[in-house]
């Protein structure tokens, strides 16, 4: 294996996620994020200087919700309800 | 190419109605959800439930189905007669091309053309910017602590000069950075699917998540571990060498140690900055009275030491 074919990747923490890229990686539209973070659906999102950065967690939380909400009709409230537990629910497996 | 029966996959009648087809598909939603299905091929299953009702729930594909399945079996050979789909004109129905990788060769055969025509121009579906792809990727713990150079598969769509999706494997080489931490995504810049119309390419965005360790559990940076003590490390205190995949280190137990007690080891989790600590949860094992030697000793403690275990506070 050359080093050329090694992809180096990075990570997230030092580079966080726009809006668009968030959107895009789970085939929402911008204004359902939009809608959801002003609604206090997304509480680890923050603003800074008026643009949104989002984490790692944040991708894997919008993804749950859009599938939620998809699946089962659910409300956003409800999606995020859900989505609250499913976290929860890892936290605890990971100290299983 | 095996025929897919997507009735039999809901388990709904073939004149079953829209409503029917939705109850049917939530039932097995929440049957084989794959953050909480008991089911050991849980998410094998939802995509199977996935694509199934990507087809029937959209009343487009759902005719052309009946029209070209038309008296095939499931697991028969299929082959769609050329043009079959003349007429039909398809738009992606909630689950995006992405997602639609996952599904089988027999939907990509019939339903190729979602979002695109078939002479290549791309209908509203598509975006002009280059999607970001996004992936997990199951890491072993020891990786976060050296770092690693890790093969990774992916099966993406790939649209050809008809317009038709078409599954590809990708294998790319990831050099996955110390440090790493459940969670976390790699971003891959550029290896996305290719933009549109001059638009740039997406990312790839990796998430990682650790396989289960059999003695290592990562939270966050710290890194838990239990420590093992025999009785008279715990109270006599004690320096003891631990394992760990970046190398042992030698930790100095304190004398009167219990069971249940936690030692933190600071700067010895995984790698960072700064880096997370390593937490040992305690554990005084005894060793077997199997000996008339090691009776001897027990009975000898019994005798020589007053301890009452069940003395209030202590347990």
């Amino acid at each position: 294996m050359h080093d050329d074919d090694i992809f180096t990747g990075s990570l997230m923490e030092a580079s966080w996620l726009t809006l668009e890229q968030v959107a895009a990686a789970c085939s929402v539209e911008s204004d359902w994020l939009v809608r959801h973070i002003g609604e206090g659906l997304f509480p680890h999102v923050e603003s800074i200087a008026g643009t949104w950065r989002f984490s790692g967690a944040s991708l894997v939380r919008a993804r749950r919700m859009r599938e939620l909400e998809r699946d089962f009709d659910a409300v956003p409230e409800l999606a995020a309800l859900v989505a609250d537990l499913l976290e929860e629910l890892d936290a605890l497996r990971q100290r299983r | 190419m095996q025929f897919k029966d997507y009735y039999q996959t809901l388990g709904v009648a073939r004149d079953a109605s829209a409503d029917e087809v939705k109850k049917a598909f939530r039932k097995l939603a929440r049957k084989y959800h794959p953050d909480v299905s008991k089911e050991a091929d849980a998410e094998a299953r939802m995509q199977e439930v996935n694509e199934a009702y990507a087809v029937l729930s959209d009343p487009e594909k759902r005719a052309a189905y009946d029209q070209v399945g038309r008296g095939y079996q499931p697991g028969q050979d299929f082959r769609p007669p050329p043009d079959w789909d003349a007429g039909f004109e398809f738009s992606g129905h909630g689950f995006s091309p992405h997602e639609a990788a996952g599904f089988s060769d027999f939907f990509a055969e019939l339903f190729g053309h979602m979002g695109a025509t078939p002479r290549g121009t791309r209908s509203a579906g598509f975006r002009a910017q280059g999607e970001d792809h996004h992936a997990k990727v199951l890491l072993d713990l020891e990786d976060a602590f050296t770092g690693a150079t890790r093969q990774i598969n992916l099966r993406v769509p790939q649209l050809d000069a008809q317009g038709r999706v078409h599954l590809a494997t990708r294998t790319l080489n990831v050099k996955i950075p110390r440090g790493v931490r459940a969670g976390q995504v790699i971003r891959l810049a550029g290896q996305g699917a290719p933009g549109v119309g001059g638009g740039p390419t997406g990312d790839l965005l990796l998430e990682v998540q650790f396989r289960p360790h059999p003695r290592l559990r990562a939270e966050g940076r710290d890194v838990h571990l239990t420590l093992a003590l025999a009785p008279w490390e715990a109270a006599l205190g004690a320096v003891v060498s631990v394992d760990l995949p970046g190398g042992a280190v030698k930790v100095r137990v304190p004398a009167g140690a219990q069971s249940g007690r936690q030692l933190r080891v600071r700067g010895h989790g995984l790698p960072g900055e700064p880096p997370g600590d390593l937490l040992l949860d305690l554990q005084v094992v005894l060793p077997p009275a199997d000996s008339p030697k090691a009776r001897e000793f027990y009975e000898t403690m019994a005798r020589e030491l007053a301890f009452e275990p069940r003395r209030s506070g202590r347990t």
